[in-house]
């Protein structure tokens, strides 16, 4: 067999400021096992995606085994095991914003990036060239109010047009 | 027209009302106050069972009933706030959480003190960072003002609330996929019983509810349950003689979204109907109502013909839709069902969390079935029958009676309800999920088999008008039997003649 | 005990049980997936639901039960004996259903689901013959399929030393990874990914480089776990279709745990060795060295004719000229410079027969206990590989010290003696016996060494006269493990060549210098150490029986 088990040469930790964090939040739950979530959020702030350098600790961290930190890491989707660019731009597809024709502010930001959408697992495909931006779709973001929505990292852009699509990229290439 | 009736929303546009200081402007925790100085914990548990609160987050279970099946003997107990919103059609959560935290912060602290609960939990979805930054920082000035911590307000209280992101999962809005979440491992519901009120978040009792359901507490609290009471019908449940009551008391978090033109969320007694609800939403944008999604897009979707329902628990349980999270989807006459319905089931075959068998590869043949359909490759049949009659000809002969078989149709409907049927209401999965499913897959088709049929016919997505695409609901088994629930002071009326 | 009604039986089981275990009592199946006995129970597959009777709600007491709307999983069912109040009917702890209309159609479209993407390649598919998958299908299913679209295919997986993992075939029960998690409590498997496209794995990179490896040493319990031929075996891939092998009841001879096992051989030698229940000692379980320790059994290398050293060089010879070589050098010398050596490795029965000989017919009282030197022990939550790794040192070492008088030396003193030795008679049968030094100086100074063993080893080199002796696999008896547990094994194959049940051989050296032992099958043996070795009192040979016994 490719009994090749990876090496990992470069061990990830937190850093000064996320250890503190992680300390506070480790004290929340009566089970360490329990922190996974914000701690895998923490990680990937820190990190960009989840290596398996990052899955061993976070797995040190928490006394739990590898496998049960993959098994969280592909279960949600917000976690990635892969690069992505800078800006994440997530677009909601679901009904209500299919209803506010959501595919024409989609098409437009593939035709503007100038890359297809991302999927699960292959982030890749959906990042670009210079690693400035990743499109992904997403599941209802509760904004069917303002639909069409994209999400932008953390900030949520509404009653998207094309124009206002152009907008905001050119405010976030600047 | 129905004027919005706004409590739990009342104070959402003041400025700055997400600080403690300007909250407290507004009668803030004089309802924790009043609940702590006023009333034993047992009182409150009474009072929320005497209000006829249901939850909000899509089950309708009432709340009072739920914590009274809580052990107050196992230490600890916790409570779980869901707020992880992610029934598509629903946003009202959101703007507590953004707006208004304090608001959520004040009702967890009713119930943690009706239920002896130091921890609560806040599942916050993942999406929502805005709205986790603006409760972490209201949660960090009430433990500055001493409601939270050790010891509140020299009461011997302690109450602690902590935030936990989701991550993107929509199942986790289950409460057993919440505290499996929790738990830190992959949402995946759990096997009922227990219920989480017995063994919950980490094998302990545990409440779970929902955002809405807690910014209740206050209100209850503050102005009574007669108060509260007067809001909404309470109807007789014909179930039980004499009559007993089913309240659905008072106001909701209505969300209204696609083709209505002032989308957004709306505070209003239970009890409207479609129709004037889509009034205050501003009026349907197009000419003609084709269809209403009445509870979050797992709900069973209800036509032209049903726009008279009442938007509350017992009335749409009734109709054979349910409220469920309260987001409502408009859609108009331009809108193809056979579109939609596909859009629902890719997302839920997105969301399955995989664990049980029937959902995990049920759900996404629907999706691949409605796919098929749309793509204009499902299938149909003409048979042919022998039939002894008289033919063109004018003599005695094989008339040839045909028969439009749509086997995919046929298809979709009973691999829905293998996953769960709609029409006994039973599932083989472990959760729900497998009812969200199926009901809108098998309610779609029933109530707008022209449209379906059309489309496979003609394989393209056809679009046809509004009374064509649509099934009338006399001698059709899509629809309950028309069953308007009676208001109970009515029926006491009347049992007393 | 619950009083229960299970379809049209009225029955009596135990309180806990659940209802697929007790339909099993009764000869009733239900058929299921990812409920194992020896593990958690998540419900998951569905495939149990059974109909439970309840009152209907708020009815007054002594209503009929009716049944409920909703399917039960009959794993999580669990009956109980209820007060009188709330019996069924007046007198049932429960009624349940497993054969009505609305369950058999509930079966038959969990099994429709459940083959959606399955590949149906059971023509090359290692688990044919003992698929529950195939079997429940046949029984349970539908007689085609409405699954039209394309299937899932998730790739071939290399999982660790031993175990494959075709995720085609796979139904995502995860008993292996509760598996992992409860029994051997070492996690390596988990899910990934999420609603159809879930798939069973060990950790890996997101390019799919291993970070653990499934190595641990009870990884090959979930292959025997696994209900369908996703997880396989690369021991066993391809070797044999399971009908095709005979199977014999056995007791594992890795180590001193004594797990039962079952052998599965065909005419050629041993194809796979399985764990078999049993509650107090291996509950479903056996370790991987237990499981492909076998393969020495089948090597080419096994003694089969007796060899005689001529010139410093062993060669062949005949039985008869091997036996007449050793009696008449055991005629030679006094008793006082014998030592006979006994084998952990042994039946009881072998090395009763062997102190007989000693003691009645060569009147030496110095026996020595040989066998595999001591190994590693390996602790899990709910398994233990014993550091012994001998299957019946218990049992040898009562059993050659229970005439009266013997001494069974062992260690350092038992070499001291054999170095001091003119002649030793020594049964080893371990395989892959390396000598310490020690051992190696004290066989040397032996003028005449008579070895009975299986293999070529570093014993038989130094041997005068070998005889081929016989393993676990190929004659009748019993062990004794480090509990107590006497417990019998069953002669599957034949031996190799000339090669003899050990016991026999001994015999036939006490006939040649005119002994009196005369036993005709190894029950006989059992019998005669329940009558005359101390605590084998109640270890008869029917009272071994299948299921074994435990010493008081």
């Amino acid at each position: 067999m490719s009994d090749e088990i990876i090496q990992i040469e470069t061990p990830f930790q937190f850093n000064e400021e996320n250890k503190q964090v992680f300390e506070e939040l480790i004290g929340r739950y009566p089970v360490k096992e329990a922190a996974m979530l914000p701690t895998l959020h923490l990680a990937q702030r820190q990190e960009g995606y989840i290596t398996p350098a990052v899955m061993r600790y976070v797995a040190e961290l928490l006394e739990v085994t590898v496998m049960k930190v993959k098994d969280v890491v592909t279960f949600y989707p917000m976690f990635f095991e892969e690069p992505v660019g800078e800006y994440v731009i997530r677009i909601c597809q679901t009904l209500p914003c299919a209803l506010r024709d959501c595919k024409v502010v989609l098409e437009h930001l593939k035709a503007k990036l100038g890359t297809d959408v991302a999927s699960e697992t292959n982030l890749a495909k959906g990042t670009t060239d210079d690693g400035k931006f990743t499109l992904m779709k997403v599941e209802c973001l509760a904004s069917c109010d303002v639909a069409p929505v994209i999400m932008v990292n953390d900030d949520l852009y509404k009653n998207l047009t094309p124009e206002k699509v152009d907008e905001i990229l050119a405010k976030l290439a600047s | 027209m129905v004027q919005e009736k706004r409590i739990l929303y009342e104070h959402l546009d003041v400025p700055n009302i997400n600080t403690f200081d300007v909250y407290r402007q507004h009668e803030g925790y004089t309802r924790f106050e009043k609940a702590i100085a006023e009333y034993q914990p047992d009182d409150i548990t009474k009072m929320v069972m005497d209000s006829g609160l249901k939850g909000r987050g899509g089950a309708g279970f009432s709340t009072g009933l739920k914590w009274s099946f809580v052990p107050k003997d196992i230490e600890p107990r916790y409570l779980c706030c869901n707020a992880d919103e992610s029934e598509p059609g629903t946003f009202s959560n959101r703007y507590v959480l953004e707006k208004n935290p304090h608001l959520l912060i004040e009702g967890i602290l009713i119930c943690c003190y009706a239920m002896g609960i130091e921890t609560t939990y806040v599942y916050i979805r993942g999406e929502f960072t805005l709205g986790k930054k603006m409760l972490d920082a209201a949660l960090k000035e009430v433990y500055e003002q001493g409601y939270l911590g050790e010891n509140v307000h020299g009461t011997g209280l302690n109450i602690n609330i902590y935030t936990h992101p989701g991550a993107g999962a929509y199942i986790c809005g289950e409460e057993t996929g919440l505290i499996e979440s929790l738990e830190g491992k992959r949402g995946q519901p759990r096997n009922k019983p227990p219920f989480p009120a017995v063994e919950g978040v980490f094998m302990k009792p545990t409440v779970v509810q929902n955002v809405e359901t807690l910014c209740n507490l206050p209100f209850i609290v503050g102005n009574g349950v007669e108060w509260y009471t007067q809001m909404g019908p309470t109807y007789g449940d014909g179930r039980f003689d004499p009559p007993k009551p089913d309240p659905n008391t008072g106001t909701k978090l209505y969300c209204i979204s696609g083709d209505v033109n002032e989308p957004g969320v709306y505070e209003l007694e239970l009890g409207l109907t479609c129709t004037e609800l889509i009034e205050v939403a501003g009026g349907l944008r197009g000419e003609e109502v084709k269809a209403v999604i009445p509870g979050g897009s797992s709900a069973p979707i209800l036509t032209h013909y049903e726009l008279d329902t009442r938007l509350d628990f017992t009335s749409l349980t009734l109709a054979k839709s349910m409220l469920g999270s309260g987001g409502i989807i408009v859609m108009n006459e331009t809108r193809n069902i056979v579109d939609c319905l596909l859009n629902i089931m890719k997302f839920y075959a997105h969301e399955s969390c995989g664990q049980c068998t029937p959902c995990r590869w049920g759900t996404p043949w629907v999706r691949d079935i409605v796919q098929r359909i749309a793509d204009g490759e499902g299938r149909q049949t003409t048979i042919t029958r022998p039939k002894f009659g008289v033919t063109e000809s004018g003599r005695w002969g094989d008339t040839g009676e045909t028969e439009e078989i749509y086997e995919d149709l046929d298809l979709l409907e009973s691999v829905a309800n293998n996953i769960a049927n709609v029409d006994t209401m039973t599932w083989n999965t472990i959760c729900v999920f497998g009812i969200a499913v199926s009901w809108p897959a098998v309610s779609y088709m029933r109530k707008f088999r022209p449209e379906f049929e059309a489309t496979i016919r003609e394989n393209k997505l056809v679009t046809l008008p509004v009374a064509e695409a649509t099934v009338p609901p006399e001698e059709n088994y899509a629809y309950q039997q028309r069953f308007i629930p009676k208001e109970f002071s009515e029926l006491q009326e009347t049992t007393e003649d | 005990m619950a009083f229960i009604k299970l379809n049209d039986l009225e029955i009596e089981v135990e309180d806990g049980t659940n209802i697929v275990e007790a339909a099993k009592q009764h000869g009733i199946e239900v058929p299921h997936y990812c409920y194992h006995p020896g593990l958690s129970r998540p419900a998951n597959c569905r495939m149990c639901l059974i109909e439970t009777y309840a009152p209907p709600p708020g009815a007054p007491p002594g209503t009929p039960a009716v049944p409920l709307r909703q399917l039960a999983t009959g794993c999580t069912t669990s009956v109980r004996s209820a007060p009188p109040e709330r019996k069924l009917d007046e007198k049932y702890d429960a009624i349940v259903q497993t054969d009505s209309p609305r369950v058999i159609k509930a079966r038959e479209d969990i099994l429709e689901f459940l083959l959606v993407h399955h590949p149906l390649d059971c023509p090359v598919c290692d688990q044919a013959g003992e698929c529950d998958l195939q079997d429940f299908s046949y029984r349970h299913g539908h007689d085609k399929s409405r699954y039209i679209e394309v299937k899932n295919v998730p790739p071939k997986k290399d999982l660790g030393p031993d175990v494959l993992l075709y995720s085609t075939r796979c139904i995502v029960c995860t008993r292996c990874i509760r598996f992992c998690d409860e029994v051997s409590g070492s996690g390596e498997l988990g899910l990934i990914n999420r609603g159809s496209h879930d798939e069973i794995d060990i950790p890996r990179s997101h390019e799919g480089t291993p970070i653990q490896l499934l190595d641990n040493k009870l990884a090959g319990n979930v292959v025997d776990i696994c209900p369908v031929g996703a997880l396989i075996s690369k021991d066993f891939l391809f070797k044999s279709r399971p009908w095709f092998m005979e199977k014999a009841n056995s007791i594992c001879s890795g180590c001193s745990v004594g797990c039962n096992v079952t052998v599965e051989y065909k005419t050629d030698g041993l194809y796979r060795i399985k764990p078999r229940f049993h509650g107090d000692i291996n509950q479903h379980w056996m370790c991987d060295d237990g499981r492909l320790g076998y393969h020495y059994v089948n090597s080419d290398d096994r003694l089969q004719l007796p060899l005689k050293k001529i010139d410093g060089e062993q060669t062949t010879t005949q039985w008869s000229d091997a036996l007449t070589l050793i009696t008449e050098k055991l005629s030679e010398v006094e008793a006082d410079d014998i030592v006979v050596i006994g084998s952990a490795q042994g039946t009881n029965e072998d090395n009763y027969v062997l102190q007989q000989f000693a003691h009645d017919v060569l009147k030496t009282t110095q026996l020595g206990l040989f066998g595999q030197q001591p190994g590693e022990e390996h602790k899990f939550p709910q398994f233990t590989i014993e550091a012994d790794k001998n299957p019946n040192t218990a049992g040898a070492r009562s059993i050659l010290g229970s005439a009266n008088g013997n001494v069974v030396l062992e260690g350092d003193t038992l070499w001291e003696k054999v170095a001091g030795a003119k002649v030793v008679y020594l049964v080893s049968g371990v395989p892959d016996r390396a000598l310490e030094d020690a051992e190696r100086e004290a066989l040397e100074k032996v003028e005449f060494l008579i070895v009975q063993d299986v293999l070529p080893s570093a014993v038989t080199e130094l041997a005068d006269v070998v005889l081929p002796g016989t393993t676990f696999a190929e004659k009748d008896g019993t062990f004794t493990n480090s509990t107590g547990w006497v417990q019998r094994i069953r002669k599957a194959i034949d031996p190799p060549g000339e090669a003899q049940v050990d016991w026999e051989i001994t015999q036939q050296l006490a006939k040649q210098l005119d002994g009196e032992i005369d036993y005709h099958f190894a029950g006989e043996i059992a019998n005669a150490i329940a009558e005359n070795v101390e605590g084998y009192g109640d270890a008869t040979h029917q009272n071994i029986g299948d299921a074994g016994i435990k010493l008081a």
